[in-house]
């Protein structure tokens, strides 16, 4: 990392941390509106059926009650939601507001109750009558695709919403002479996000203004603030949104969602404040659902275990309804497939599937199952041809003489070190000596496995990555710094954290362009009418797209300060001059000096003494900047763990986990490394315990956090993680961005060892969770004869 | 259907060493009470079925689930939340090594934990990593994957023990 840096890299503790420590953050139930109303939604008992009648007669008369609302009366007073944009093989949809003519699944909400308080509310919902006529249920991608399907949408042709292939070089002739062909699946269950403070939302409408003031926990402002106007008939200035503290989010909080939409609907009807809290059952079963893929590889090798060419085919399971344009997950895992390898010839299939399940969203990695499909198939290659499945890596891995490497799908990875992270995290967790102790393990009857996996985390998406994907949307950001007449220093951006931590990594960005300290900068989000228009927080882009923003920001505010410092001083220019710590320094010889010329003498002159400015500079100093990012910027890693799996109860214990991590210029060490145990604790939970669960019938069974288990510490081990990070020369400062390749590369360094423990047992892990009862039915399945009980 | 009953109860309440009465039907969870009724919001609501542990406050200096427990059952029990544990300018210990040892991301989950852990740490001075992972287990977070919550744990902990840390 560059030593020129004296802001960015400083291992600075957060600044959010001493209110949310004391319990005095401001998340949105603890804002007090004097008068709001409650709302609690009627949602629909059935996976798949028609909306015959609504009686609400006698939840009217319930005390507290002042409205009841349904999709047709919703339908009144927003428009509804197409999604079509020019993307060949992608079906249009449109969806109103709640439901009018059927459910499409379990959770669906199809009236809105509005009372005095939560707790009427909800009485006054379950005494709420609908009658439905129960139609096919679609549960699994297989039913959709089936000829006689249910229709899911019915103004679709078909529930395939989405369907996409590229072919690029000669795969079938690699096939053809190829040494072998191996084959692999993967099937990735259905996730949810579950932030610890579910959705929740308070519309406060001004009728004098006719201003809706929208408070919510959003990850994407400015976008929703777009989204609420358009929907509402009303003027982006008839709209501000305003995201206080929000207790996670993890790709949950992005879209419109329509409870929130009729909140801010009935708002405007009724003229007074309503809010809405979602419960956890509702959070479960009816947010936004996640990650259900079946993937399958078909890859031709050399004798030596070098990758000729690779095919894919995806399958996702989408969900009842789309928020999202139905290839807007799948499509990136198919252009990133091949990261950290050298293949050329290449062919992906792209397949999504409505069905009546909770619509499906991006959620931390929406890519997360890549790199387990990618180093699936090196092990499955491996294992196919007996050889070592670390050599297999090193053959086929990206290294410095490739780059930079353009993906067979036209991704450009520059300033990435696929192979040096390979090579550290193989030589921290010293695999010769693991396979001595597995064999000695196996000796006993003991099942020990060691997994690898290297990861290419796509970071940051740039305006040009979503021209060419075909997908609606810029991947600019926009930031001002404003110097106040004090010398205060504020900032803005458009992002909005959700637990990450901005404050002081944005802090550091602002601070090392402009030259003062991060402690003496605020930065000021979520809030659109003081935020500039941006394109929030999704992926990795905080860094690179918000941080790379401040940064150029404050090297403009830099530029403007330094010259009025030069005519202060009498200088003819800035040349020779900088700002530290909010002081002016001149270089005098070879030494800066002090000037005892400091910031606030600067402000003070800007603001009330313009006169004296040099020519041509205007007073003030407020400065904004709008940047955008590369089409796309990447991060890399090498995930490395063992596990010890016990054949009786399936119970997997994670012996040791280390990550050599490629993230780029870091703004801020302790919030990285933050998000690294985040990200890999997220795919670790998932990957061994996580599960939503819909019966043959569509009924969710996982909807309370005792069915839907998330990861205790006493599943998660101690994560070592070693660095190795390479500035990108592309980007503002060498920043690249992170957080999500921890959830990609858990994901497959756990799935690669159990297949690695139990591979004398002849299993391969194909299909996630890896639950005690799963492991167990896939040892019984194989039934080696050593471990067949006799009957007595 | 039966209507439930609405009419408030008097309740005499005694929360972080002061004494509220506050009118509120039998039926209104100990959380809402403080939240609403008494303003102290730094009692979170995660689940409302007892899993998550956000909502984590001591009632005679024990910890328990206020999402479980009705207001009306804390008449004559001494009722302690976060808000009584420290001020963003006078951390406690066991705070200050949370922020040190970034042991909190979107700080949802946190006050439980605090609250969970100046509890236990009393009565606990000196435990191991794999103690206090077996504590924290009542306590879901999302962001962080624990384990710089163990450190900042173990930190407070010598802290307190005054040994230098």
């Amino acid at each position: 990392m560059s030593g020129d840096f004296t802001e960015i890299g400083r291992a600075l503790p957060r600044k959010e941390d001493r209110r949310l420590v004391s319990g005095r953050g401001r998340y949105l139930d603890d804002l007090a509106f004097p008068g709001a109303l409650h709302v609690s939604f009627v949602r629909s008992p059935h996976a798949h059926a028609r909306i015959l009648d609504i009686d609400s007669a006698e939840a009217a008369e319930m005390p507290g009650v002042v409205g009841i609302f349904t999709g047709r009366d919703l339908d009144q007073m927003t428009t509804r939601l197409r999604l079509a944009p020019p993307i060949e093989g992608l079906q249009p949809t449109e969806l109103t507001t709640l439901p009018i003519e059927k459910v499409r699944f379990h959770g669906d909400p199809v009236v809105c109750v509005v009372a005095t308080d939560r707790y009427l509310a909800e009485d006054a919902a379950e005494c709420v009558t609908v009658e439905y006529d129960q139609l096919p249920a679609v549960t699994s991608i297989t039913e959709a695709f089936a000829p006689d399907a249910a229709l899911v949408d019915d103004s679709l042709t078909s529930n395939m919403v989405s369907h996409q292939s590229l072919c690029v070089g000669d795969p079938a002739a690699r096939r053809a002479e190829a040494h072998r062909v191996v084959e692999a699946r993967f099937s990735l269950h259905r996730h949810t996000h579950v932030p610890l403070e579910t959705r929740g939302c308070v519309a406060d409408w001004d009728d004098g203004r006719a201003h809706l003031n929208m408070h919510i926990g959003n990850q994407v402002p400015h976008p929703l603030r777009s989204q609420l106007a358009a929907r509402l008939g009303l003027s982006e200035s008839q709209v501000t949104v305003m995201s206080p503290d929000v207790g996670g989010a993890f790709g949950q909080k992005i879209a419109l969602y329509r409870e929130e939409l009729t909140v801010a609907a009935l708002s405007r009807h009724l003229r007074r404040p309503v809010r809405w809290r979602e419960d956890r059952m509702e959070n479960l079963m009816s947010a936004a659902h996640a990650r259900e893929y079946e993937c399958r590889t078909r890859t031709s090798v050399s004798e030596t275990g070098r990758i000729l060419g690779l095919e894919l085919e995806i399958d996702e399971d989408f969900g009842g309804y789309c928020f999202y344009p139905a290839n807007y997950m799948a499509r990136v895992i198919a252009l990133i497939m091949t990261g950290p390898y050298r293949i050329q010839d290449y062919a992906y299939e792209v397949r999504v599937a409505l069905t009546n399940k909770c619509g499906a969203g991006p959620m931390r990695a929406p890519m997360a199952i890549t790199s387990w499909v990618m180093e699936g198939t090196i092990d499955a290659i491996a294992r196919d041809l007996d050889l070592d499945p670390v050599e297999v890596r090193r053959i086929n891995a990206l290294g410095p003489e490739d780059l930079p490497y353009k993906m067979p799908t036209g991704e450009l990875l520059e300033d990435v070190s696929p192979r040096e992270t390979l090579e550290i995290a193989v030589d921290a967790i010293d695999v010769a000596a693991f396979r001595a102790r597995q064999a000695q393990a196996r000796a006993k009857g003991r099942y020990l496995g060691l997994g690898l996996c290297t990861v290419i985390e796509s970071t940051t998406y740039g305006s040009e990555f979503y021209k060419s994907a075909g997908i609606p949307g810029s991947g600019h950001e926009s930031a001002w710094v404003r110097i106040e007449p004090s010398g205060a220093v504020n900032a803005s951006v458009g992002l909005m954290g959700t637990g990450q931590g901005y404050e002081s990594p944005l802090s550091q960005a602002v601070a090392e362009g402009l030259g003062v300290r991060s402690e003496d900068v605020t930065v000021h989000m979520g809030n659109t009418n003081i935020a500039p228009y941006g394109m929030g927080s999704r992926g990795g882009r905080g860094a690179t797209a918000g941080g790379g923003t401040l940064y150029l920001c404050a090297l403009k505010a830099r530029e403007r300060v330094l010259a009025i410092a030069a005519s202060m001083l009498d200088l003819n220019d800035a040349g020779g001059l900088r700002m530290r710590a909010g002081q002016i320094e001149r270089m005098i010889g070879e030494d800066w000096q002090e000037t005892g010329l400091a910031l606030t003498d600067i402000a003070r002159r800007a603001y009330l003494d313009p006169l004296a400015l040099p020519e041509g500079i205007t007073p003030g100093l407020d400065f904004s900047h709008s940047y955008d990012p590369p089409a796309m910027t990447y991060s890399n890693s090498t995930h490395a763990c063992e596990v010890e799996v016990d054949p009786q109860t399936g119970a997997i214990t994670i012996d040791r986990y280390l990550v050599a991590e490629d993230s780029g210029t870091v703004l801020n060490p302790i919030v990285v490394r933050g998000q690294q145990q985040g990200a890999i604790a997220m795919g670790l939970s998932g990957a061994l315990l996580e599960q939503v669960i819909y019966d043959g019938t569509g009924q969710n069974l996982s909807a309370t956090l005792a069915d839907y288990l998330v990861a205790s510490p006493n599943e998660l081990p101690e994560f070592e993680i070693l660095h190795h990070n390479t500035p990108n020369r592309r980007t503002p400062a060498g920043i690249k961005g992170m957080a999500e390749g921890g959830v990609m590369g858990a994901i497959g360094v756990l799935a690669n060892a159990v297949s690695d423990a139990l591979a004398p047992r002849g299993v391969t892990i194909e299909r996630l969770p890896l639950t005690p009862q799963s492991i167990r039915a896939l040892l019984r399945e194989a039934a080696p004869s050593s471990t067949k009980r006799t009957q007595p | 259907m039966t209507a439930p009953t609405h009419d408030p109860l008097t309740l005499s309440l005694s929360v972080n060493g002061e004494t509220h009465d506050v009118r509120v039907p039998a039926r209104k969870l100990l959380s809402d009470v403080l939240r609403d009724d008494l303003g102290l919001t730094g009692t979170h609501v995660g689940c409302e079925h007892g899993v998550c542990g956000a909502c984590t406050v001591l009632i005679d200096g024990r910890p328990a689930r206020a999402c479980l427990t009705f207001a009306a059952q804390m008449e004559g029990h001494e009722v302690t939340t976060v808000e009584a544990m420290g001020r963003p300018d006078a951390l406690s210990a066991l705070q200050q090594a949370l922020h040190e040892e970034h042991g909190l991301q979107c700080g949802f989950c946190t006050p439980g934990i605090v609250v969970t852990f100046e509890h236990y740490l009393r009565e606990n001075p000196d435990p191991t990593a794999e103690e206090v992972r077996d504590v924290l287990s009542g306590n879901l977070c999302r962001c962080t994957g624990y384990q710089n919550i163990v450190a900042a744990v173990l930190k407070a902990a010598a802290r307190m023990r005054g040994e230098a840390a």
